[in-house]
């Protein structure tokens, strides 16, 4: 287990940074989610950690020792990394035992080791009984299981994935998912895992790191982070919620037009401008009922879609400005009702400006 | 300088020598010992440029081999011009790969000489019997055969009288577009034999044949074939061997040696001093002259010899009969460049 | 065993750091280092022979004479009037073959593609030799039976003029373009087609609308293999030219290093090639570049056929008949002349002879040697010449290296360079100390592998961007460093294109004769020169028996290279 440092890490292309001064302490043994959406830099980040790409400022420290800088980058195969791909790149000309077998023949194990520890890992893997069988004959979650082992033989110091399950169906990534945490509390290697996808960060992630435009916006526990967006990205992209933006009237309350809106915490700088976040399911919808109550504005509904477990729907203020709530299905609603909604305080999170 | 009066052969050779200013004493005649036929064994092998048909040289070298089981001979053939142009290359390089030349154009052992290239190998039959005028009198080189460029013409197109039978005879103009003629920049016999007729006939003839609408081949050897296969009726220039090869062969060939004389052409062999196989090239020089392998030459190359206890073989026109043009290799080593140059004007390749 | 135990029991042995150094950055140093020598010594030692005198001192003297001279200006206007001739020719003949074997209901169209990588195995001046025996004027057999026919006293075709050889170098060159063509109609997605279809277009009128413009770029580019190769070939004009009287600039080149030799004058002829070549591959460059064409390359599904209904037996004859051309007839005649006793003779019973079989096999003693060089030579460069592509195109397709692209142009650029013209300037180059090559094997490797490395390049690079990055670094990041990779990982997947490679490079030796004319000694004779030497004395029984050997023999090692990598190909298709 290996700690993973990043310090002021950059890469810039033509001139445009693509990473923008990051820093990242990675604890042994923890797995850390880089997430963002596509072109946020996430996955040239993990290439910088892997040595494909060497850095255009900062540096990239395994246990306070220095693997890569401006100038100097330690070679991919000297990191003791391993990683995943999108791709699953597994070879199509060799078996799956021989795309496993790969990193440890190359450490010169004896072959009696080498056919031990391979089938043990594929055993690990649940895939025992397709050793001889080349990639092109496995489904989508064995390739990704036969990936997986082929990276975690060779035992690295720290493990890096690119988006491994973007390319499985639904169902095979949720219990991918799963699997992964499943793996890594069995190995606990320090793990750098890139995905744009939050219920995956959420199920697998120590840590999440979310990133926007190169930089890290946000990083904590998964918890932390869903529960306190530090900023409208981070609200929006982890979870998806509403932002009101308006004016501080005091460290609590925001005039965001149609109405004044209090949150539990104080934050705001009177005078700013200023937003607030709250998630689409902690909005309350009332059918009927007036304006008094605590953080009560009037909206209308613009269009309601029956989810099955819920209702989406989308209701516009007095200002036009339109939010989106989630309801119980038996909130019987047409479009053009009016209704009140209730965005409760404690609910309410600041985003200062 | 036109000396027709001269009784042929001529003395050339021994002129040229003269002029070359050579002082060294002539050689020793050699001859075969067994102690030089295993050197040469020893050797294994002689690398032999010519400038001889291909198959003929190849005979030859089997006859070579067959005498003295061990000695392979490698034949390079081209055209004259061209082997002198690729030693020439080779050597400006240090690259000393051939062993013993045979040229048709005499004018390159007169430069070989001059370049000191040349190993003096003095074979005992050509120091008994040669006339001095196919031998250097250094003993660098001597006659190894002789060949003529006649006219011939391909006997099923042509009737033996409509045949022509002087180069005067080719520029009518029922001939134009009919004649095949070899090159002077690739075959030694040609260039010889255009510095003959240019002599003797001058340049105004060669100017009219170019207006003939002639087909322009390299080899001297090809005319012939081009003749028997009736591409063109008629050769204006080419080797009498060839021709007589393809005759007796059953091809339809018939030769005509034209009233003003056919060119004659002296193709001598040498020893390289650098020669990497020194004594298995002296054993094919030494060889290569005597009276059994000249009559072996002449009997399957239908080439010409100058060794006097050659026999012609029967119906064979002998060269005594033949009215002959006069060869002089150093006015051709003078003119070369000249001769080329203007046939290429002419010609246009 | 549960994850957990298999976890800690291995947590003392666990594999690190894979010792030793990376040796890829000074291999790739060095390859770089070695291409920029390759092809800029001889290009220095040609621009630097073309602007001196004898003396060495700088002069522009070379020029002026040649461009006053209308021995060497003619030949250069025929030699663009032939080139223009063979590229339209070749692109009008070839383009329709390619479109009806890709596109339509041909019978025998795998037939049709097997003979047309036939005539791409022929060498260009066995086949001007062949036609010599076919269209002669006179003595040729097709002129005969024309005569004998038509009773004429004309003949049909004199294969020794201008149109003549442009007629045998078109036939010679149109593989190249069928092949380009072919490849991008194979290419072509049917839901392009089918996306002209749906908005009311007929089929014909979706050939010609969609189609025809898309495989465009393919058929420019293969016009312009074909100007280049008939500018660039030696043998098929020095064999049809020379005899009717005018040159071509390669063999005016090659005339001036006769003797007396003049490499001053030659190496300013072979600049206006060089002009040419660089030239017109631009404009390619710009024309390709300025349009989206990376479409073609796109996947595809089973390419949509026309059906051509009664038009098929009339099309199969138009493919058979032009494919003759390059083929049947020719190797007939050859095959003729092998058994004929003189030239011309006819084809009765008394008239044949073993003899030049007997000939080649048992008196000729060049056989042996030359066979020898060549088989070697051919070997030689095509192993050496698939390695070197395969570290360029890796150097390049990846981008691995900063100047790369100074790789990929040097790599590109002996397409510019026409045979005879790199033959000249390896010559001045490996003449003098400290490489004295001339005279040994390796000047012709050289010149070899110069010649044939921008197919063998653009065949891998093609083959490399069909192979994602992450393939190799998977391998990486489990411990292996470049080379390493590259052989275990990145050439098993491009078998397939590193054995076309291969091939492309054997049988361009084996048919390369306009550079070895003027590098070879008597000790490294190839048999593209023993046969064009046989050419010029007219043995052409000899020569028939040599070239249907050599026929055979590369046939034998492209065919036993593509069974190799056959045996292979299973377990790719298997691997998907």
């Amino acid at each position: 287990m290996a700690q993973l440092e990043l310090r002021g890490l950059s890469k810039h292309y033509d001139g445009t940074a693509v990473v923008d001064r990051i820093d990242l302490a990675v604890p042994p043994g923890n797995l850390v989610c880089l997430l963002g959406p596509s072109g946020c830099g996430k996955t040239t980040t993990l290439r910088l950690i892997a040595g494909f790409v060497e850095p255009s400022t900062g540096d990239i420290r395994v246990d306070d020792k220095v693997l890569s800088a401006p100038g100097f980058a330690t070679p991919p195969e000297q990191r003791g990394m391993s990683m995943i791909f999108q791709s699953y790149a597994l070879w199509p000309h060799m078996t799956v035992a021989d795309n496993v077998a790969y990193g440890l023949t190359l450490r010169r194990l004896p072959v009696a080791e080498i056919g031990r520890r391979v089938s043990e890992m594929l055993a690990a893997v649940k895939l025992g009984t397709f050793a001889d069988r080349y990639p092109g004959e496995l489904s989508g979650g064995q390739q990704q299981r036969a990936a997986l082992a082929r990276a975690l033989i060779v035992e690295p110091e720290i493990l890096l994935l690119d988006e491994p399950l973007s390319n499985l169906d639904a169902a095979l990534r949720d219990e991918m998912r799963f699997e992964i945490r499943r793996l890594h509390d069995a190995f606990r290697y320090t793990t750098v895992y890139v995905t744009h996808d939050q219920v995956e960060a959420m199920t697998t992630a120590d840590l999440i790191v979310v990133m926007n435009h190169g930089r890290i916006e946000q990083s904590g526990a998964p918890e932390e982070v869903y529960n306190r967006p530090r900023s409208a990205f981070v609200a929006g992209f982890l979870g998806g919620a509403n932002i009101l933006k308006g004016h501080a009237i005091d460290a609590t309350r925001l005039n965001v037009g149609p109405g004044v809106l209090r949150c539990a915490e104080s934050a705001f700088v009177p005078g700013d401008e200023a937003a607030l976040s709250i998630r689409f399911h902690e909005v309350r919808v009332h059918a009927t009922g007036g304006p008094d109550g605590d953080n009560r504005l009037a909206a209308r509904v613009i269009r309601q879609t029956f989810l099955g477990s819920l209702r989406d729907l989308a209701l516009e203020l007095a200002d036009g400005t339109v939010i989106r709530a989630t309801a119980p299905p038996d909130l019987a609603v047409q479009a053009n009702a009016r209704v009140w909604i209730d965005l409760p305080p404690e609910r309410c999170r600041p985003l200062p400006s | 300088m036109r000396s027709r009066d001269i009784l042929l052969p001529s003395g050339a050779a021994l002129v040229l020598a003269m002029i070359a200013g050579a002082a060294i004493a002539q050689p020793t005649p050699m001859t075969i010992t067994p102690e030089m036929v295993a050197a040469a064994k020893k050797e294994g092998k002689i690398v032999y440029y010519t400038a001889v048909d291909v198959k003929v040289a190849e005979q030859i070298a089997k006859a070579f081999e067959a005498k003295y089981p061990g000695v392979s001979v490698q034949v390079e053939r081209s055209g004259a011009e061209r082997v002198f142009q690729r030693i020439g290359q080779e050597y400006s390089s240090k690259i000393y790969n051939v062993d013993v030349v045979n040229s048709s154009d005499a004018a390159h052992f007169v430069h070989w000489k001059r370049e000191g290239w040349l190993a003096p190998v003095l074979p005992d039959d050509v120091a008994k019997h040669y006339a001095p005028a196919y031998r250097d009198p250094d003993g660098l080189f001597a006659a190894w055969r002789i060949t003529l460029s006649p006219i011939a013409y391909n006997t099923k197109l042509v009737k033996p009288e409509e045949a022509p039978k002087s180069f005067a005879d080719l520029l009518d103009p029922k001939w134009a577009g009919k004649i095949v003629k070899a090159h002077p920049g690739y075959s030694g016999t040609i260039l010889t034999a255009t510095f003959q007729i240019a002599r003797d006939i001058g340049w105004p003839y060669l100017e009219k044949l170019a207006l003939q609408r002639v087909m322009q081949v390299q080899s001297a050897t090809d005319p012939p074939n081009k003749v028997v296969s009736g591409e063109r009726p008629i050769m204006s220039d080419g080797t009498e061997y060839n021709a007589l090869l393809l005759k007796a062969s059953g091809a339809p060939i018939e030769i005509v040696y034209p009233t003003e004389g056919t060119p004659l052409v002296v193709g001598p062999s040498g020893v390289m001093k650098n020669a990497p196989n020194p004594n298995a090239a002296r054993l094919f020089q030494i060889w290569s002259f005597t009276a059994e392998a000249q009559q072996q030459m002449v009997d399957i190359g239908a080439l010409r010899s100058a060794h006097p206890m050659v026999k012609e073989p029967a119906g064979r026109k002998p060269l005594s009969e033949i009215k002959l043009m006069k060869d002089d290799p150093v006015e051709v080593d003078k003119q070369v460049e000249e001769i080329k140059a203007r046939y290429t004007r002419n010609f246009k390749t | 065993m549960t994850t957990e135990t298999l976890a800690t029991e291995n947590a003392g042995r666990r594999a690190g750091r894979i010792g030793g150094i990376d040796l890829s950055l000074p291999v790739l140093a060095a390859t770089a280092a070695f291409l920029a020598l390759l092809i800029g010594l001889p290009m220095g030692w040609l621009a630097y022979y073309a602007v001196t005198d004898r003396a060495g001192a700088p002069t522009l003297v070379n020029f002026t004479t040649l461009a006053s001279d209308p021995a060497f200006t003619e030949p250069l206007v025929t030699t663009l009037i032939l080139c223009v001739s063979v590229a339209v020719a070749a692109a009008a003949v070839a383009s329709p073959i390619a479109w009806l074997v890709a596109r339509t209901d041909l019978p025998a169209r795998r037939t049709i593609r097997v003979l047309m990588t036939a005539s791409f195995v022929t060498p260009p001046f066995l086949g001007a030799i062949a036609w010599e025996i076919l269209a002669a004027p006179n003595s040729g057999i097709l002129n005969r039976w024309w005569r004998d026919l038509s009773g004429s006293a004309d003949p049909l075709f004199d294969i020794y003029t201008l149109p003549g050889l442009a007629f045998v170098i078109s036939c010679y060159t149109a593989p190249y373009v069928f092949v380009l063509v072919a490849n991008a109609l194979d290419r072509i997605p049917a839901d392009l087609e089918d996306a002209a279809g749906i908005l009311g277009a007929g089929r014909w009128r979706t050939a010609v609308t969609v189609t025809v413009p898309l495989v465009t770029p393919a058929i420019l580019a293969g016009a312009l293999i074909a100007f280049l190769q008939a500018m660039t070939l030696f043998g098929s004009p020095a064999i049809l030219a020379l005899p009717a009287g005018f040159h071509t600039v390669t063999t005016k080149i090659f005339s001036f290093f006769q003797y007396p030799p003049r490499p001053q004058l030659a190496a300013a002829a072979a600049l206006p090639l060089l002009a040419v070549t660089v030239l017109l591959l631009t404009a390619q460059a710009r024309l390709l570049g300025r349009r989206g064409y990376t479409v073609v390359g796109g996947k595809s599904g089973e390419p949509r056929r026309l059906a051509l209904g009664r038009l098929k037996v009339p099309a199969l004859a138009l493919v058979l008949g032009v494919l003759s051309l390059p083929l049947m007839l020719p190797y007939a005649a050859l095959l003729k002349a092998a058994v004929s006793s003189f030239p011309g003779a006819p084809f009765v019973i008394e008239n044949l002879t073993w003899k030049h079989v007997n000939f080649v096999f048992v008196e000729f003693s060049q056989t042996r040697k030359a066979f020898w060089n060549t088989l070697v030579l051919a070997l030689g460069t095509a192993t050496l010449g698939t390695v070197l592509a395969l570290v360029i195109a890796y150097l390049t397709a990846r981008r691995a290296i900063a100047g790369s692209r100074i790789l990929e142009f040097l790599a590109t650029a002996p397409v510019a360079i026409p045979g005879i013209v790199l033959g000249v300037g390896l010559f001045l180059s490996y003449t003098r100390p400290p490489l004295a090559l001339y005279g040994t094997l390796w000047i012709l490797l050289l010149a070899f592998l110069t010649i044939e490395l921008p197919i063998a390049f653009q065949q891998l690079r093609s083959s490399f961007r069909a192979v994602h990055p992450e393939l190799e670094e998977a391998s990486r990041i489990l411990g292996a460093g470049r080379l390493k990779t590259l052989a275990r990982i990145t050439a098993p997947l491009l078998k397939s294109g590193v054995v076309a490679a291969w091939c492309f490079i054997f049988i361009g030796v084996v048919r390369e004769l306009s550079a070895a004319i003027m590098l070879f000694t008597a000790n490294t004779k190839v048999l593209s020169v023993v046969i064009y030497d046989l050419n010029e004395s007219g043995d052409l029984g000899a020569i028939a028996v040599l070239g249907t050997v050599m026929l055979l023999i590369t046939f034998a090692v492209v065919g036993f290279a593509n069974w190799i990598s056959g045996v292979g190909s299973g377990v790719r298709l298997r691997g998907g």
